[in-house]
């Protein structure tokens, strides 16, 4: 295994074993999506079909809560500034990101796992039929998202008022994601095949290179004086 | 004969907008050296340690380690260098021995498990491997703190105020890990602005008051409670 590969996976080591010991961000982002999706069932006109928008709910629901980790994403180098020991090291700041980002990535992902079955409960939404194809575009969706949110969220960390700009830089970059994830997971929920898909998948895979790339090339600036 | 120099600051400076943080510093330190850098709160110390550790660029100047200019980015520079300062770097729900297995790995250190177990009982932390770090006296956080900073075996060692918050008892049992410092192969750069603990280790001892260096000579050549007297004196009149 190469010395990048082994600073990647030691970062990320490090945030997962973080975070099953706190378990903080998955809690909060569980807690923040299980009661939009109560907020949302109870706020939706009976007439209206939860599926019929399904697609739109689920992705705000996951973007708000993806954010709601990022926003704690830098919070255990914060502590006694464990950052600038990760810079003192010899550290690759590539292999600094990836690892962040590989750490984040896999933290969603569980929360992804609970927010579509609630989602699939609260609105009878067939999950079962074409889940292989709702699973790729929930994993190039995610990969996109948390590869631009790392690096904003080593962005904010640095800010004053971080928690805050987070949304702000976030959110308008985030959108082609979010419009690409929304649209393919509506039609496939209401049985469309994936086929019909292949270019939102494109995009999403496309958005994806650009934000890991980018992200690795650009992280050493964010993070470094 | 005058030993090389290991590591030297040329003319450097920094600057932040129009304020100066460390002006014209010029020092070389021998290898196996031991400095002492005295200054008050906001003098610039901790900024010049953090030029001579590479993770902050000089606004002018030049930064040297074994004859070679600092390679921004370059990860050998810092692999040759330890830095402790008075915030730990460590990570408080990870254990004593998994938050130097994390540093262990990200410096691509061979024979992990050996160097931990060597290092955490040199520091007498040993016994306390498998305890998170958040448990941990602030005496015993700057005993792992080192620990840390020494694990990859640094060939210059720059300390900042590391007596910072402890108890005289935590003080006694730092100052004998950082004898240990003294071996001949290690060059130390102590940051301090306590008199009586700095001088006890150092081989030269220099000052510096707004951001430059006003006197810079060997422990020998220093009476300590002359010293005490002149530093109050200067200090005192710079600010």
């Amino acid at each position: 295994m190469s010395a990048f590969v082994r600073q990647v996976l030691a970062i990320a080591g490090k945030d997962l074993t973080l975070e099953a010991r706190s378990r903080e961000r998955l809690v909060s982002m569980l807690t923040f999506a299980v009661l939009v999706a109560v907020i949302f069932s109870f706020a939706l006109d009976p007439t209206v079909r939860g599926r019929s928008i399904a697609g739109a709910m689920l992705w705000v629901t996951v973007i708000f809560a993806g954010m709601l980790g990022l926003g704690r994403s830098f919070a255990s180098e914060r502590e006694q500034d464990a950052l600038l020991g990760l810079l003192l090291a010899p550290l690759d700041r590539s292999a600094l990101f990836l690892g962040k980002f590989l750490a984040n990535l896999l933290i969603l992902l569980v929360t992804e796992l609970v927010i579509f079955p609630v989602y699939a409960l609260f609105f009878q939404l067939p999950l079962g039929r074409g889940v292989g194809g709702l699973a790729l575009v929930v994993l190039l969706a995610s990969v996109g998202f948390m590869a631009l949110g790392t690096l904003f969220s080593a962005v904010a960390a640095h800010t004053r008022l971080g928690e805050t700009m987070l949304p702000i830089l976030l959110l308008p970059l985030l959108l082609p994601v979010v419009i690409f994830a929304a649209s393919a997971t509506q039609h496939l929920l209401i049985g469309r095949p994936l086929a019909e898909q292949a270019s939102a998948l494109r995009m999403l895979l496309a958005f994806d290179v650009i934000f890991v790339v980018v992200g690795a090339l650009v992280f050493g600036a964010v993070v470094e004086e | 004969m005058t030993a090389a120099p290991v590591l030297e600051a040329r003319a450097v400076e920094k600057w932040y907008g129009v304020h100066p943080a460390v002006r014209r510093v010029d020092f070389s330190l021998a290898g196996g050296e031991f400095l002492t850098l005295f200054g008050p709160n906001g003098a610039g110390k901790s900024t010049l340690l953090r030029l001579l550790s590479g993770t902050l660029r000089p606004t002018r100047g030049e930064v040297h380690l074994n004859g070679q200019p600092l390679q921004y980015g370059d990860p050998e520079w810092r692999a040759r260098i330890g830095v402790l300062s008075h915030q730990s770097f460590l990570y408080g729900q990870l254990t004593a021995e998994e938050n130097l297995r994390l540093y262990g790995r990200l410096y691509g250190l061979p024979d992990l498990p050996g160097r931990i177990e060597g290092r955490l009982r040199e520091v007498g932390l040993w016994e306390r491997r498998a305890d998170a770090a958040r448990g941990f006296s602030r005496g015993m956080i700057q005993r792992l703190a080192l620990a840390r900073t020494l694990l990859h075996d640094p060939e210059v060692v720059l300390l900042d105020e590391p007596y910072t918050g402890l108890d005289p008892h935590a003080a006694r049992v730092l100052r004998g890990v950082l004898e240990q410092l003294k071996d001949g192969r290690r060059t130390v750069l102590l940051v301090t602005h306590n008199l009586s603990q700095g001088l006890e280790l150092a081989d030269r001892v220099a000052v510096q008051v707004g951001g430059r260096w006003i006197s810079d000579e060997p422990r020998a050549a220093v009476d300590a409670a002359r010293f005490e007297h002149v530093y109050t004196e200067r200090v005192g009149g710079a600010r």
